[in-house]
This record gives structure tokens, C-alpha cells and sequence, in this order.
């Protein structure tokens, strides 16, 4: 059989071809190599099986699957040789033998010119018999052998060199599936890599979104409420999402002419376009604000404002805007116009009757104010009030009245003014923003919509004294990101 | 709700046309809504009666869409009223000052006696 011929049995004994590496082929051999990913993995039982097969059918102590590296022999499987991971890549044995077409077979390594010379020959194992196959790609490079080795001289009949090759293919086909198997795994590794940095991504971008919304909400609305001398105010925003900017608004703020300036409006929408109009309402508001002291002509300014905006007569909004300053009295005397916004309830003690104590309520909503932004020639209505001692006034957004009390109730008008008829009166601002968050709490499903709540409450003498001057309070919450509806 | 809101032109008398809205007016309708009506008006129907007899269900979305009709017929020229208006969308119209820019009638029939008694309507 041709593939067997070698040089030693060509009939000119101790007398073979040496081959020496060529070197474009030996960088394609190395190519292949690496692309198999064998070199120094764990041993292997169907690499181990073949090498037991050989030392069985052949007879022989030691038969090896190796794989030839750039300066070493590496044993795949070594059934024989207990503790030999690789040798040098000394010519004579596998170092020719990967060089080869075809099989290696050396009766007698004594007599040949080449291996005699090979450290596995003249040390301590001396092998005297060695026979090799190659380990052959399907495109043609040699790998490295399956090989059997004996300690004295035998010969092979052409049948048993045939099963060597044989063998050689099979742990070529081994090395196949392999390397199928192991793009099939990387392909999926790439996969889930690529997954799970687009997840990654996919966090990060949700969380960067997030932190922008609340870092323009809070923009958006006032850090805290100023201290008047003499009035208790709070105030109260709830964020129906994190992720949505809300389109209610409130400030309370000094104006140059001694009296105190306080809006709370509500853009109709939500999103960017509406918190663009927030943005807008709060600065033309506190703007206006600084040239005159009548409500209804700082409405007018911001209707004004808004029609001249680019989403004129496409977004408007509702809102109070009121003057206030201490009076003689002992309260505060309020100025207040509406721009089509609910109205707002001005709460006194009841007079005084048997049963727990409770609250006149009075809505407070002037006549004939407008929606503003909406109507070019919009007008709007103011009222004066007066805040005396141990009275209070509460303005709110829609999202508090528009709050079901079941599936298809909403609390409306008249279950705000029963539930603050219910209270008694005497208790400070504070005190009336956080029993009406208590209210919206303990609805079914809460407040759906952004609610933005202000209270103000001038003490009663004995609560003045008790409570050596009066603070304001605010509080801010948003529903948590998994909560939206 | 429904996505489908209906808007019919049902009567021309005189200068008025009288569309007939049936359905509910939301986030979604409300939008086509406008639009349509804007239609109308684009085809020469200026004093357009709105009857919101077969209207079930109207929010803040229903508002700015009679807004926006408001506007367009406004530019026109021409004028629009609404005729048995629900309750809800009344309470908010009248809470939003808008039913002041807005003439509002119990009926068609009342909406359209006023537009042909007023000076200079024919």
C-alpha cells in the first residue's frame, strides 16, 4: 500500500529520507493547531479510549496521541506512560512522523539512522519499536500522530499499519466534533455577551432617563417654601411617575413690595411639552409677579406668555395666583384670581355645637377666570379674603379631586369639602396637608395624576404663642418606577 | 372606550350646520374629533352647532379639542355652539370660564333658534 511506504522499508535498511520542516507548511501546520485548541487541555476519554485501542490491538506497553507544537511533543493521550505530559521535538519518532503523508513504521529504531539518535531511544524507555500515523485535517495538515511504541524490535503487517491510519482519522473526526462543539458554545457565549451588555445598556439608559426626569421635576418645582413671620405654610407634590415630568406647579415668593407673591397651576398634558410649560408658567409668573401687584394682570401676563409660545392655543394650564400681606386684623389679608383652576377652600372653626369639633368650609373660587393660554382675549376674576387667626386656605391640583374612591367614583368636590368639613379646624397648615395626604393614601388605588398640594394658616393666639413663630414644611414623593398605571 | 368617535353633518339650515357627535371623546378620539369638525368648517360650514346628545364620556381631552374647533372657527369667521352638552364636560366648562366663549343650548333646535334670530346671522 503506498500511504505506507517509508523510507525504511523501501529495501535500503537504516537508510530514510530525512525530512526537515518546511516552513510555509509548518506555519499553516501551526495555524491549524491553534484553530483546534487542543494544546494543553485536560485529558479526554475519547482521546484516551483510541490510545488504550492501539496499546491493545498492537500488543504493545505505550501507545500516545500527540499533537505537535511549535518545539514540543504534546500527549493528548498517553496510555503507558504515566506522568509524561510532552517531550522535545527531536527528530526520529513523532518529530518525523508529522512531517509525513503517510504512516511511520521503524522495526527497529536501532537500526535507523535517525531515530537511534532520539532521546525516547537512547534513554531510559528505550524504544525499540515504533510505528506512527498522522493526524491529517481535511485540508491536509498533519496535527500530530497516533502512535504505538515497544521496548523490543517487532514488525507490523500492512493490515495493522492500515488500522493505525485508522485510528488517526477517528481522532481527527474526535478533533471535528470538537471544534465544532466548542464554536457552537463560543458562538453562544458571543451571544449572551452581546445580550447581556444590551441589557446592561438598556439599565443604564433607563436609569439615566429616570435621574434626568427627576432632576427636571425637582427643576421644576421649589426647593422648599420660604418662611413667613407669622403664617404656617406646606405644601405637598406627588409624582404620579418618575419617569413622566409632571405639569403641576407652585412657589410661594416675596415681591418688592413688602407682600408675598404664591402660585399653583396645572398644565393640561404631561411630558416634555408640558413641563415646557411649567418651565414657562413659573418664570413668567414670578416675572410678572415683580411689576405689579394685581393677580388678575399677572394671569393676564402669563395668557399672554403662553399664546406667543410655539404650542400657542395647543397647551394652556389652570392656576391661582394670589398677593398676600399681613393686616391689621391679625391674619393675612389674601388677593386671589383664578385662571379656570378648581377652587380653593378657606377653612374656619365651625361655630362652636355639640360633637367633635369641625370646619366651616367656603369654596373660594372668583367668577368668569379663564383657562389661560388658551383664548386670546381670556379673562379672569379676583376675590380678597381674609385669613384671620386659626383660619386656613387650601389650594390643590385636580389630581386630588380626580382620585377614585372606587373603580368609577371619583372623590370630587363634594367628598373633599365633606372630608375637611369632618376635621377640626384648628390645626395648623401642616397638619391639614399631611391629614389630606392620608386621605389620598388611603383611596383604593392612591392618587392617579401629579397632586400638588399648599396650605396656608395664620395660628390662633394661643397656638402663636405656644408655637414661638410659625415654619413651614414641604414634602415631595414620587411613585416608585414599578408603580406606574 | 371606544377608539371610534362618529362625527355627521346632519342638518344645514340656514347658515348654520348642525353635526351630530356620537361616542366617546378621550385622548384618542378626541384628536379625529377636532379635526373632522376643523374639516367642516374648512368646507364652508362656519357656524357649526356641535350636538353632543350621543356623546357618553368627555375629559380634558374633549375640552381642548371644542378649544381647538373654537379657534378654527374663529378664524373662519364663524362661530361654534353646542347643543345638550354632558354633564361633566358642562361642570368643566363652567369651571374653566370656557362656557363663556362657548354658547351652549339643551338642544339643536334651541341652538339653531338663536342663530337665526341673531342680527345679521342669514
Amino acid at each position: 500500500m503506498p500511504e505506507q511506504a517509508s523510507a525504511s522499508e523501501d529495501g535500503v535498511p537504516g537508510k530514510r529520507l530525512h525530512l526537515v520542516p518546511d516552513e510555509v507548511v509548518e506555519a499553516g501546520r501551526m495555524e491549524a493547531v491553534r484553530r483546534y485548541d487542543i494544546l494543553d487541555t485536560p485529558p479526554d476519554g475519547a482521546f484516551d479510549r483510541v490510545a488504550a485501542l492501539a496499546a491493545r490491538l498492537f500488543d504493545v506497553p505505550v501507545a500516545t496521541v500527540t499533537i505537535v507544537d511549535e518545539d514540543r511533543i504534546w500527549f493528548k493521550a498517553a496510555h503507558g506512560l504515566d506522568g509524561v505530559s510532552e517531550i522535545g521535538r527531536d527528530p526520529g519518532l513523532c518529530g518525523s512522523a508529522v512531517l509525513r503523508d503517510d504512516a511511520l513504521v521503524i522495526p527497529d529504531t536501532l537500526l535507523d539512522d535517525v531515530a537511534c539518535g532520539n532521546p525516547l531511544v537512547t534513554g531510559a524507555l528505550g524504544v525499540r519499536f515504533y510505528a506512527a500515523a498522522p493526524i491529517i485535517t481535511a485540508d491536509g495538515h498533519k496535527l500530530g500522530t497516533v502512535n504505538v511504541l515497544d521496548t523490543k524490535p517487532r514488525s507490523i503487517t500492512s493490515e495493522q499499519t492500515a488500522t493505525l491510519t485508522d485510528l488517526a482519522a477517528i481522532v481527527m473526526d474526535e478533533m471535528e466534533l470538537r471544534l465544532s462543539a466548542l464554536r457552537t458554545v463560543r458562538q453562544e457565549q458571543r451571544v449572551a455577551e452581546a445580550e447581556r451588555a444590551a441589557r446592561e445598556q438598556a439599565e443604564r439608559d433607563k436609569a439615566a432617563i429616570a435621574s434626568f426626569a427627576s432632576t427636571l421635576q425637582r427643576t421644576l418645582l421649589p426647593p422648599a417654601l420660604p418662611t413667613v413671620p407669622g403664617l404656617e405654610l406646606a405644601c405637598h407634590y406627588h409624582a404620579a411617575s418618575v419617569h413622566d415630568v409632571g405639569g403641576d406647579f407652585y412657589d410661594v415668593f416675596p415681591l418688592p413690595s413688602g407682600k408675598w407673591g404664591l402660585f399653583l397651576g396645572d398644565v393640561c398634558g404631561k411630558g416634555a411639552e408640558a413641563a415646557t410649560i411649567t418651565s414657562l408658567a413659573r418664570y413668567t409668573l414670578r416675572a410678572s409677579a415683580h411689576h405689579t401687584d394685581d393677580p388678575v394682570a399677572v394671569l393676564e401676563a402669563l395668557n399672554s406668555a403662553l399664546l406667543a409660545d410655539v404650542w400657542a392655543g395647543a397647551r394652556y394650564c389652570t392656576a391661582f395666583f394670589a398677593t398676600f400681606a399681613p393686616d391689621a386684623a391679625g391674619g393675612f389679608t389674601v388677593e386671589l384670581a383664578t385662571g379656570g383652576h378648581p377652587p380653593a377652600y378657606h377653612l374656619s372653626p365651625a361655630a362652636p355645637v355639640a360633637g367633635p369639633a369641625h370646619t366651616r368650609v367656603e369654596a373660594v373660587h372668583p367668577k368668569g377666570g379663564m383657562l389661560i393660554g388658551a383664548f386670546p382675549h381670556a379673562r379672569f376674576a379676583s376675590t380678597t379674603l381674609h385669613l384671620a387667626p386659626g383660619q386656613a386656605l387650601l389650594l390643590y391640583t385636580d389630581g386630588l379631586t380626580e382620585a377614585h374612591t372606587s373603580a368609577d367614583t371619583m372623590l370630587g368636590d363634594e367628598g373633599l369639602t365633606a372630608f375637611l368639613t369632618a376635621r377640626p379646624a384648628s390645626c395648623g397648615a401642616a397638619q391639614l396637608i399631611e391629614d389630606t395626604v392620608g386621605l389620598l393614601d388611603a383611596l383604593p388605588q392612591g392618587a392617579r395624576d401629579d397632586v400638588a398640594l399648599l396650605a396656608l394658616s395664620v395660628p390662633a393666639p394661643d397656638q402663636a404663642a405656644a408655637a414661638t413663630g410659625a415654619g413651614s414644611t414641604a414634602h415631595t414623593t414620587a411613585a416608585p418606577a414599578g408603580e406606574e398605571h | 372606550m371606544t377608539d371610534d368617535i362618529e362625527l355627521a353633518l346632519t342638518a344645514t339650515p340656514g347658515p348654520a350646520a348642525i353635526a351630530t357627535v356620537t361616542g366617546e371623546i378621550d385622548l384618542h378620539t378626541a384628536p379625529g374629533l377636532r379635526a373632522r369638525a376643523l374639516e367642516l368648517i374648512d368646507q364652508g360650514h362656519h357656524h357649526l352647532i356641535l350636538d353632543l346628545s350621543g356623546v357618553g364620556f368627555c375629559d380634558s381631552a374633549g375640552l381642548s379639542a371644542l378649544i381647538g374647533i373654537w379657534h378654527g372657527a374663529q378664524e373662519a369667521g364663524g362661530t361654534l355652539s353646542l347643543a345638550a352638552v354632558p354633564d361633566r364636560l358642562m361642570r368643566m366648562l363652567t369651571l374653566t370660564g370656557v362656557d363663556s366663549l362657548l354658547p351652549h343650548y339643551p338642544s339643536t333646535a334651541e341652538a339653531l333658534n338663536t342663530h337665526q334670530g341673531a342680527p345679521g346671522a342669514a
